[in-house]
């Protein structure tokens, strides 16, 4: 009788190969399962009922799914372009700091250390009509006299996600370029003021371009977290009011776990998650670009 | 003789003592589940604790232990059971439940009928059973946590004699503590200084909104839903709530954010003082008239919930309880708890903070209780008085998705982004739809 012999490099990886299985592609097989039927949380053996490509239909069809994903994109686009200039602006000003640099940097990262759910609450507060510091800072300098509803108008309620999502995350792109600036060679920057370049010369031909694949780097990483936005949200506006902030992911959240609708859930879920692959292709595209230019290779 | 009778008296009371804890534990015997522990999930908050402060008493009489696994509100204990449900792990046997929510969960908890004598059943007020009664199943029993809102003011308001001049002279009729809706929102706008004051304020999300547009639908004459659980708001009725509700945005007479509001902010912002007229929860009255907590203290007055064109009261009321699960192993024990925590005795402890109760008797002696203290009286009149016509959601399972599909559309007739007739509509639509997907009809 032969005994099954496994090469040696597969018995090697086999408990990786197990691991990851059951971690990862055991759910992400089971999820696009669920997506093809109408399973609801509470009822578990709808999960053997088949409706083929129903939900993707629903949901390709539905004006409010593309409604939020139309904001998702909005909020994207938005907090990581100014994210990138506000973290710009900070490393440049913190890289030029001679003493008390380390603690600079600490205090930088203090926002990365809130949880986003206390940043939401945070926030909430802050923006409150009634109750919330910009109000009554705006009311007690004379600038309003009315309450300006930060979380119900519709381009203000954005704003104010945005705003918390920016002070929350800007000092990612602010480390990521900072170690970015530190890694500039001097040599080039020396050339460039000999050859008589301006300080914005200097800084638009040399110095930007060597930051450019930290900057991607630091953009990749924040687009998926930003096109999976959820907590801070969720927390400052649920979505609302009538859908005004209404994000893929708490659109997609909501229906999975409060319908409990978890297979038309799933079904967003996959169509979103182009989303950030897009997003993620398109950062890392450009990265390998930006290294090509700098002679760095592919 | 000193012998005989100590043993005499020991004997008489262990007898009294066994007799009183089969009283108070109901038909449990002593020690009758030793052994055994019970898995509970509860509803967590300092509200809540005091009923829960009397678990070891069961445990001491019964020989059983409860093992509390989760502690959260009802919300977060709603997602909770879904994924229970979704993964099968449902063994766990007593859970908190609301009946709001109860609809929800057909095959999670299994009839209490059985399980619990009908004598104790019968002890509840009967709106509350029918209300925990799905498909012929008893799925829970209440505590003493009935809500129901009434209309708390601002007492100052009505007392002041330049204020019922010019009201009149305004709106034709004197001021007075309103006892319609029309009336409410004459009031609000009338009372209303943004952003320094409010005539009212009503919470503007979630099922909670669709709560207040439901009770305020009956209030107009209307229904929610038909028979068949076809959307029914789309009506005359459903319009003229809506617009209530509209009006009183425009007119700026609720806080700007209102829509954002849930029953914190909604508390929170009576008891700031900035608000003349709220429609709110029992609970609440503690805290609006304590000056620890409360910028209205001692000017607070309790009345009825205000009446719709319909002449009925709104009256959304709900309540928490306790179910046992299908999947449990020792149902009996885990019914014994359910009854012990919501017995007499543990709806006294309960509705001595001020929630409500929903046995008969305890509200007899809550009111008795309450003779001496005006305010607590004046409170519990109001109640008295909205719980007497008060009604639950519509028993469907799908009632926590419906308003899901309900409440943005409310909130865009609010804001102005639909009309009535195109947010009805859309809703409508919305349910229909969900409905016929569901195969309800």
């Amino acid at each position: 009788m032969n005994r099954l012999k496994l090469p040696p490099w597969l018995v090697l990886l086999l408990p990786a190969i197990i691991i990851l299985s059951a971690v990862v592609l055991i759910p992400l097989v089971l999820s696009l399962y669920s997506s093809f039927t109408s399973y609801r949380l509470t009822r578990p053996d709808s999960i053997f009922n088949w409706v083929g490509f129903f939900n993707y239909e629903k949901a390709l069809t539905d004006v409010k799914f593309w409604a939020a994903f139309g904001r998702t994109v909005l909020l994207l686009t938005v907090a990581l372009n100014l994210e990138m200039l506000l973290g710009l602006g900070l490393a440049l000003m913190v890289s030029k700091v001679t003493q008390g640099q380390r603690l600079l940097r600490t205090m930088m990262m203090f926002p990365m250390m809130f949880s986003p759910i206390l940043v939401g609450f945070q926030f909430k507060f802050i923006f409150n009509d009634n109750v919330g510091l910009v109000n009554n800072a705006l009311q007690s300098l004379g600038l309003t006299d009315r309450a300006i509803p930060w979380l119900v108008d519709g381009h203000l309620a954005m704003f104010s996600i945005i705003f918390a999502e920016i002070w929350t995350a800007t000092s990612v792109f602010g480390i990521l370029i900072l170690a970015g600036l530190y890694a500039i060679p001097r040599d080039p920057l020396e050339a460039a003021k000999v050859d008589g370049c301006t300080a914005w010369q200097s800084f638009r031909y040399v110095t930007l371009p060597f930051l450019m694949p930290f900057i991607y780097i630091a953009m990749a990483i924040r687009s998926l977290d930003v096109a999976r936005a959820y907590d801070i949200v969720q927390i400052m506006t649920n979505g609302g009011p009538a859908r005004r902030t209404e994000l893929l992911w708490t659109l997609i959240g909501r229906t999975g776990y409060v319908d409990a609708r978890m297979g038309y859930a799933n079904a967003m879920g996959y169509i979103s998650i182009f989303l950030a692959i897009f997003f993620t292709i398109y950062f890392f595209k450009k990265l390998t670009q930006s290294r090509k230019e700098l002679g760095m290779g592919a | 003789m000193k012998t005989l009778l100590s043993g005499a008296s020991r004997a008489v009371l262990a007898t009294a003592s066994l007799t009183a804890a089969i009283s108070a534990f109901g038909t449990a015997q002593a020690g009758e589940f030793d052994g055994v522990t019970i898995e509970a999930k509860l509803i967590g908050g300092q509200q809540y604790e005091a009923l829960y402060a009397r678990i070891p008493e069961w445990e001491a009489a019964t020989g059983a232990k409860v093992d509390i696994i989760s502690k959260k509100n009802h919300f977060e204990l709603d997602k909770e059971f879904k994924s229970d449900i979704a993964a099968g792990t449902t063994s766990w046997c007593v859970g908190s439940n609301h009946s709001s929510f109860a609809s929800q969960y057909p095959t999670l908890y299994t009839d209490l009928t059985g399980l619990v004598a009908k004598d104790v059943v019968a002890e509840f007020v009967q709106a509350n059973i029918k209300a925990a009664t799905f498909d012929g199943k008893l799925v829970m029993l209440p505590r003493a946590q009935f809500d129901v809102s009434a209309l708390y003011y601002q007492k100052d308001l009505y007392n002041d004699a330049d204020k019922a001049k010019a009201f009149e002279a305004k709106f034709g009729y004197s001021l007075a503590v309103p006892e319609t809706w029309a009336q409410v929102k004459d009031q609000a706008t009338f009372f209303a200084d943004p952003p320094n004051f409010y005539g009212t304020q009503y919470a503007g999300k979630d099922e909670a909104i669709v709560g207040r547009y439901y009770e305020m639908v009956v209030a107009e004459g209307g229904k929610l839903f038909n028979d068949d659980f076809s959307p029914a708001f789309n009506s005359e009725e459903g319009k003229r709530a809506l617009q209530w509700f509209v009006d009183l945005y425009e007119a700026k007479a609720v806080p700007a954010g209102t829509t954002n509001y849930l029953w914190d902010d909604l508390g929170n912002g009576f008891a700031s003082g900035t608000i003349a007229l709220n429609l709110d929860w029992p609970g609440w009255a503690g805290f609006f008239n304590d000056p620890s907590s409360s910028k209205v203290a001692g000017n607070v007055g309790v009345a009825p919930a205000p009446k719709g064109s319909s002449g009925a009261r709104t009256g959304w009321s709900g309540f928490h309880g306790f179910s046992v699960t299908e999947d449990c192993a020792n149902k009996e024990a885990a019914a014994s708890l359910v009854e012990f925590l919501t017995n007499e005795d543990s709806q006294k402890l309960e509705s001595a903070a001020g929630p409500l109760p929903s046995r008969t008797a305890v509200w007899e002696y809550v009111s008795e209780q309450a003779k001496d203290d005006p305010y607590r009286s004046e409170v519990l009149a109001a109640f008295k008085e909205t719980a007497a016509t008060a009604f639950a959601v519509p028993p469907t399972p799908l009632w926590i998705e419906a308003t899901n599909l309900i409440y943005p559309e409310l909130q865009a007739a609010i804001l102005g982004d639909k009309t009535v007739d195109e947010a009805l509509e859309d809703a409508s639509d919305a349910v229909d739809s969900l409905m016929q997907e569901e195969g309800v009809y």
